[in-house]
């Protein structure tokens, strides 16, 4: 096994190149659907090898739980460095399980929050408030899928472009993107290399909205306005990014998108493009990434049941 | 002593605060806290009644006046507005909702609202030409 078993830890960032080519090469839904799948399986192979190293390193501290033929010199040798690294897994894992438990818990809060806070309102899939704030988003989940949106924003925009945002909260809600976003910020958590794919995935999946809003609405333009206006009416809200970096913010790469051609889908693109390149070798990351994880974790558990002794 | 909380929290706040809310909304004029009870007609105590009374005097739902040795309660904004103040106060509490909830828009970094409004001019203006040469 040896120190294959650290590969699935760093194979994340085989995904990099496609998380920044892919936003602008393939089509959204691919797109986001594909980062998604890379983060999750990324994710899951990277804990199984913290939680490995783990069973090594605390197999040797005194008190434990685990058999002690798990901490024999044999089950030792099959990771390198198991006293440093094992010691540290510890700690790791713990982190990653926490941080993951956090983000779901806050999920959870949120969302029922919300839904308790339209508690009295008529069961529209739509609930309108009075509010000069202007705001929208799509709230899933409760007793049936919302779309929250203020009077201070419907106001702003013209019938048409009001047609595209409720198209493209509708898009949320019926293509479950609150599942994708979820899953990456999980991955995010269990492993800080994958993200990028949060990012990533993050604007793909509002890019899926604008582009099922588009078809919808029948009108690129539209949905560009409506994006575009909601976003300087509420510009008051302090944006996430640093002021350092003046690189062009999610908002306008969408409306720039929304003003050119349609995307096209493609199945796979084609090795000798650079998005090919990096969907390739993003692919190969994830398969290698997986295929070390399944062979540490096969090795693994041959070698102690070999050692439990029975 | 199950019939105060049990049932009221099971509920849910938001929920009783609607309900009083829509009560007192029934009153003609300013209504006191045991008129509001009694048309509830349900399992409240006097003490929750004006408990929620309080929270929505708090969010600026209602408004109160001294009548004698109680007070008499006033609706000042609907189920509408009220729903409204709570969702800003979820929204306000979380920090990272964005990751959360997934918004129409995302703030804008420093440079987004020109590069914004130069897409959605030049957009304005060729759309115009372009709708006009199809036409």
């Amino acid at each position: 096994m040896g120190v294959f078993v650290f590969l699935p830890l760093v194979l994340p960032l085989t995904a990099w190149p496609i998380a920044r080519l892919a936003e602008q090469h393939l089509h959204p839904r691919t797109a986001t659907r594909l980062l998604t799948a890379v983060a999750a399986v990324m994710a899951a192979c990277s804990t199984l090898c913290l939680a490995l190293v783990m069973v090594v390193g605390t197999a040797q501290l005194p008190g434990n739980p685990l058999p002690d033929g798990w901490s024999d010199p044999e089950v030792r040798a099959a990771v390198p460095y198991d006293e440093i690294v094992g010691k540290a897994a510890i700690p790791a894992l713990c982190a990653v399980v926490a941080a993951c438990a956090r983000t779901l818990w806050r999920h959870a809060r949120v969302r029922r929050r919300a839904h308790r806070a339209l508690a009295g309102l008529p069961g529209t899939g739509v609930a309108v408030l009075p509010d000069e704030t202007p705001y929208a988003y799509a709230l899933p989940g409760g007793r049936r899928d919302r779309v929250v949106v203020t009077t201070g924003l419907l106001e702003r925009l013209r019938p048409a472009e009001r047609r595209a945002l409720f198209a493209h909260e509708r898009a949320h809600l019926a293509g479950g993107h609150h599942r994708f976003l979820l899953t990456v910020q999980l991955a995010a958590r269990a492993n800080p290399f994958l993200r990028p794919l949060r990012t990533a995935v993050a604007y793909t999946a509002e890019r899926w909205a604008d582009e099922e809003a588009a078809r919808h609405v029948g009108s690129r333009r539209t949905v560009a306005h409506a994006i575009g206006k909601a976003a300087l009416v509420s510009r008051g809200t302090p944006a996430p990014t640093l002021a350092g970096l003046a690189a062009p913010g999610p908002v306008p790469r969408r409306v720039a998108a929304l003003l050119g051609p349609e995307p096209a889908v493609r199945r796979w693109p084609s090795l000798f493009t650079a998005v090919g390149l990096a969907a390739w070798c993003a692919a190969a990351g994830t398969a290698l990434s997986a295929m070390s994880s399944a062979n540490a974790a096969v090795t693994m558990v041959l070698i102690l049941h070999t050692a439990t002794p029975l | 002593m199950t019939e105060r909380g049990q049932g009221a929290r099971r509920r849910g706040q938001g929920e009783l605060e609607a309900l009083v809310l829509s009560a007192l909304g029934e009153a003609d004029g300013p209504a006191t806290a045991g008129w509001v009870r009694e048309r509830l007609g349900c399992d409240l105590a006097y003490t929750t009644v004006i408990t929620i009374l309080t929270r929505l005097l708090a969010k600026g739902a209602v408004t109160r006046e001294r009548s004698g040795r109680s007070f008499a309660w006033t609706p000042a904004a609907d189920q509408a507005g009220l729903a409204a103040h709570r969702m800003r106060r979820v929204l306000d509490a979380e920090s990272d909702r964005e990751a959360v909830l997934a918004s129409f828009v995302t703030g804008l970094g420093p440079d987004d609202e020109r590069l914004l409004r130069d897409l959605l001019g030049r957009a304005g203006h060729t759309g115009r030409t372009h709708s006009e040469g199809e036409d």
